[in-house]
């Protein structure tokens, strides 16, 4: 069984090592052929041409593409990612700088998502078509149907702008540097209320959707009938049986939403102005910083991949049937 | 229930916590500046936008300063490093008098030196400065650098003399930058200056130092007190904060959060008029917007470089008859209601002493558009609304870049006039790197775009003929008489005689309408009536913030 596991798991890791080589072959070369250029930022239009073809040099962008690829593999594989045009540093330490907080941000919101999404499901099919679960599936699908940007600016208004409790942008107030800890620790936890609420939301809808309806399949089986008869009580029902038997799709989903939502920061973090992993790839983007675009892509391939590998190794791991099927 | 209590609870505490230790700028002496993004380095060298230069004008001082003569409409040198300076009867030279009472942040004095070596770090190819290859009035070498000992004579620690080349017409303008610390830099290798730490803790000798560096969040700049330019009563911190997004730029200026926003939008001005605590303002003058032609044949071009009218925009009545078929007042009086003004040529209305204001505009007039085209060949001869030259019919794409709604709505117009003439045209909306690459690359019939432009006046840069050697022609103009002017210019000096030659220019620039100038665009600002003695004109919103009060 052991050597079984092994093996799957070293075939999931070459299998998810391929997917990313593939991912930022692709991107190498889609961000090269797309139109724009780099240089033009860097040149002073007064100057003589001549001049932009130095700096292209610099930026080795003078070479065949193919030729830049393979000193791109030859860096990346060495774990340099070249240096960002941009920043004039190496795209790995300017990731650095940002990913933490698009991870925290993320884990932090995914843990509201789960909580709030479990409560608001249990409670809903504690009385399947009753008025609160009604109203929820009507809500969650407007809010499911509503874009994130739509809802970000609709709370700042009013919760910013009318009510005036929240502020409406950044990660900390300008002057928090004279704070105490406590005091920063707040004010951080006070700028973030808006926008792990805004994240949230949408996700919050996805999740409710899908464990509202598998509690309610697995409420309708027979064992569960069965249990009843025995006069197990409802509350052992719910969380030694239902539960678990309901939980393993929610799992999968939850991997691919996390992936999903790494992406989905971007919008918020423009929105509230929050210095993540978002609005650095926005910035690459437009400003055709080849390398930290690459570089960014590569890091969230690698986060969505590494979820959905996550989410299947706790399926595994909770149901042991699934452990061969998951892992393949 | 019991997560419904504690949810509230916690709510409630980080409200009263958070409200507590939240300052009211209302009630500081310090300002907060909205920036759009964050900036890369604090080295001057490498400030290539527009950010990065306000924020280290702030830091650095430079050798002259300059500030904007309202009734010349021009440039005005004043003291600033240098106390006084004096050019040689050739101008072949210029001597410097610098200040023996300027410190850096670190403590050391500043002296002649640092002159010399920021020259020489600005030129040096292994620094790729942002002013790399510009100093052409100078002794360099075959790549640019700068020849430090042909060129400086340092005559004491607060005495320099620079040396310019023969048959050079240097102008202060173009050899003021700002200075750096040789102390600091001087033992970094030159090629790793860009990614050097010394740019992320600066040792500076301007009116503010840096304070705090939040990435993406703030930059906080607190006064120096001990600079010569240092005002007790001015303004103590400058905070710049970075806010990305548009609409909460302007939620934090109405909540008094930040207390200055530019490049607001016209459309946005009636609900900021409402906040009775904000002033609002604009810089003039400063970018317009225009319809380019391509004056030649992109492809023929591009293949072979073989110059040959474009087929629809080679001609100059051509051209003229566009202008004269666009409604240019009605986009300034609907979209830009008050914040522009419309132009007529490439130069700035703010050029008092340069600007040509004997031209007549293009005013708009369909019949003589058509009567204009007609003249040119330009019939619908088969009557499907649609204007014909032999085989060819007048219809075309026009680019604009994508997310800029008065670009929108002004290719709205356009479109809509040129129909009325016979002409057809679609809108190709894409993203603005598109556009300019699709610009260098001449790879367009006809598009919108606004241009900065430069102080002091520089039209060489975008109508000089040479397309190689003058990248910003975008449209390809070409005209002998121009050049003969445009290269007359370069080499003069005397003000009355440019004043002379600009206007010489302008005229050609009129009667040839290589593009359709639209409107001058204003920036408009929006502020805290709290700060006061801004002085906003033509070289920046901050220009000189030291200045600023703030009302208590």
């Amino acid at each position: 069984m052991r050597s079984t596991i092994a093996r799957l798991l070293i075939k999931r890791i070459f299998s998810s090592l391929i997917i990313l080589f593939l991912i930022i072959t692709f991107l190498f070369f889609l961000v090269r052929i797309s139109p724009g250029d780099p240089v033009q930022k860097f040149v002073n239009p007064t100057l003589s041409p001549k001049l932009a073809e130095q700096v292209r040099e610099s930026l080795n962008l003078d070479k065949p593409i193919h030729m830049q690829y393979i000193g791109f593999l030859t860096s990346a594989i060495s774990g340099d990612l070249g240096v960002s045009y941009n920043f004039r540093r190496d795209v790995s330490s300017v990731i650095l700088e940002y990913l933490p907080f698009t991870l925290l941000f993320t884990s932090v919101s995914f843990i509201f998502q789960m909580i709030v999404s479990f409560w608001l499901s249990i409670k809903s099919v504690k009385k399947i078509n009753g008025l609160f679960d009604r109203a929820l599936s009507n809500i969650t699908l407007l809010i499911y149907a509503t874009p994130v940007f739509v809802t970000g600016v609709f709370l700042v208004f009013i919760f910013s702008e009318l009510l005036n409790i929240f502020p409406s942008s950044g990660l900390s107030s300008y002057d928090s540097a004279d704070f105490s800890f406590w005091a920063r620790l707040t004010d951080y936890i006070y700028h973030l209320i808006l926008p792990i609420i805004t994240l949230s939301l949408i996700e919050i809808a996805i999740f409710y959707k899908y464990l509202r309806d598998n509690l309610e399949d697995v409420y309708n089986k027979l064992f569960v009938l069965n249990l009843r008869a025995s006069g197990v009580s409802e509350k052992d029902i719910l969380l030694k049986h239902v539960i678990p038997n309901a939980i393993n799709p929610l799992i999968t989903i939850a991997g691919i939403e996390l992936g999903i939502m790494l992406g989905g920061t971007l919008i918020v973090e423009v929105v509230f102005g929050l210095p993540g992993m978002g609005r650095l790839i926005i910035e690459a983007i437009f400003t055709r910083d080849y390398p930290l675009v690459i570089g960014c892509s590569l890091v969230v391939s690698f986060l969505i991949i590494f979820s959905n590998f996550l989410a299947d190794i706790i399926k595994a791991f909770l149901d042991k049937r699934l452990l061969t099927g998951s892992l393949n | 229930m019991i997560i419904k209590k504690y949810s509230l609870i916690i709510i409630a505490l980080l409200l009263v916590v958070g409200g507590c230790e939240k300052e009211s700028p209302v009630h500081s002496n310090r300002v907060v500046v909205a920036l759009s993004a964050d900036i890369t380095s604090f080295n001057p060298l490498f400030s290539f936008s527009v950010d990065e230069g306000v924020v280290s004008e702030l830091l650095y001082l430079s050798l002259v300063d300059f500030t904007w003569d309202e009734e010349k409409g021009n440039i005005k040198p004043g003291p600033m490093l240098a106390k006084k300076w004096e050019w040689s009867k050739d101008s072949s030279s210029i001597t410097f008098d610098l200040r023996d009472d300027v410190y850096w942040s670190d403590g050391r004095k500043f002296y002649a030196e640092d002159v010399v070596f920021s020259f020489d770090v600005y030129s040096d190819p292994g620094v790729q400065s942002r002013l790399y290859g510009g100093f052409t009035d100078f002794y360099t070498d075959d790549e640019n650098h700068v020849n430090v000992n042909k060129t400086f004579e340092v005559i004491d620690s607060f005495k320099v003399r620079i040396n310019f080349k023969p048959n050079s017409t240097p102008t202060l303008p173009e050899i003021i930058f700002h200075i750096i610390p040789k102390h600091v830099f001087e033992n970094v290798e030159r090629k790793s200056i860009e990614a050097s730490e010394e740019n992320f803790k600066p040792v500076t000798n301007g009116p503010f130092k840096l304070a705090g560096w939040d990435k993406n969040q703030t930059i906080r700049l607190k006064v120096n007190d001990q600079s010569f330019l240092h005002n007790p009563n001015g303004v103590s911190e400058i905070i710049f904060k970075v806010v990305p997004d548009y609409n909460s730029r302007l939620t934090q200026l109405k909540k008094g959060e930040v207390d200055f926003v530019e490049l607001v939008k016209t459309e946005d001005i009636p609900g900021l008029k409402q906040v009775d605590y904000l002033n609002i303002s604009s810089q003039k003058g400063r970018e317009y917007d225009y319809l380019a032609w391509n004056n030649i044949d992109y492809e023929l071009y591009n293949t072979n470089g073989k110059i040959k009218p474009h087929k629809f925009f080679g001609s100059p009545v051509v051209r003229r008859a566009l202008s004269y078929g666009i409604n240019r007042r009605e986009i300034l009086d609907e979209y830009l209601a008050g914040y522009g003004q419309l132009a007529i040529g490439p130069v700035s209305p703010i050029f008092k002493g340069v600007i040509d204001s004997g031209l007549e505009q293009y005013e708009y007039n369909p019949e003589k558009s058509k009567q204009l085209l007609e003249s040119e060949g330009w019939k619908d001869i088969d009557n499907d609304g649609i204007l014909e030259k032999g085989n060819t019919e007048f219809r075309f794409k026009l680019f604009i870049p994508s997310g800029n709604p008065r670009r929108n709505y002004a290719a709205t117009i356009v479109k809509n006039n040129l129909k009325q003439l016979g002409i057809d045209v679609t809108i190709e909306s894409v993203e603005m790197g598109v556009l300019i690459d699709n610009m260098y690359k001449k790879a367009m019939d006809a598009w919108m775009i606004g241009l900065y432009i430069a102080i002091p006046i520089d039209l060489k840069i975008a109508w000089y003929s040479d397309l190689e050697k003058t990248p910003y022609n975008f449209v390809s103009y070409k005209n002998a008489e121009a050049d003969k002017i445009l290269d007359e210019i370069s080499e003069e000096t005397y003000q009355g005689k440019l004043d002379s030659l600009y206007r010489q220019l302008q005229e050609i620039i009129h009667r040839d309408e290589p593009v359709t100038f639209l409107y001058w665009v204003d920036n408009i600002v929006v502020y805290n009536k709290r700060i006061e003695n801004i002085n906003i004109n033509p070289l920046g919103t901050i220009h000189h913030c030291w200045n600023w009060t703030v009302r208590k």
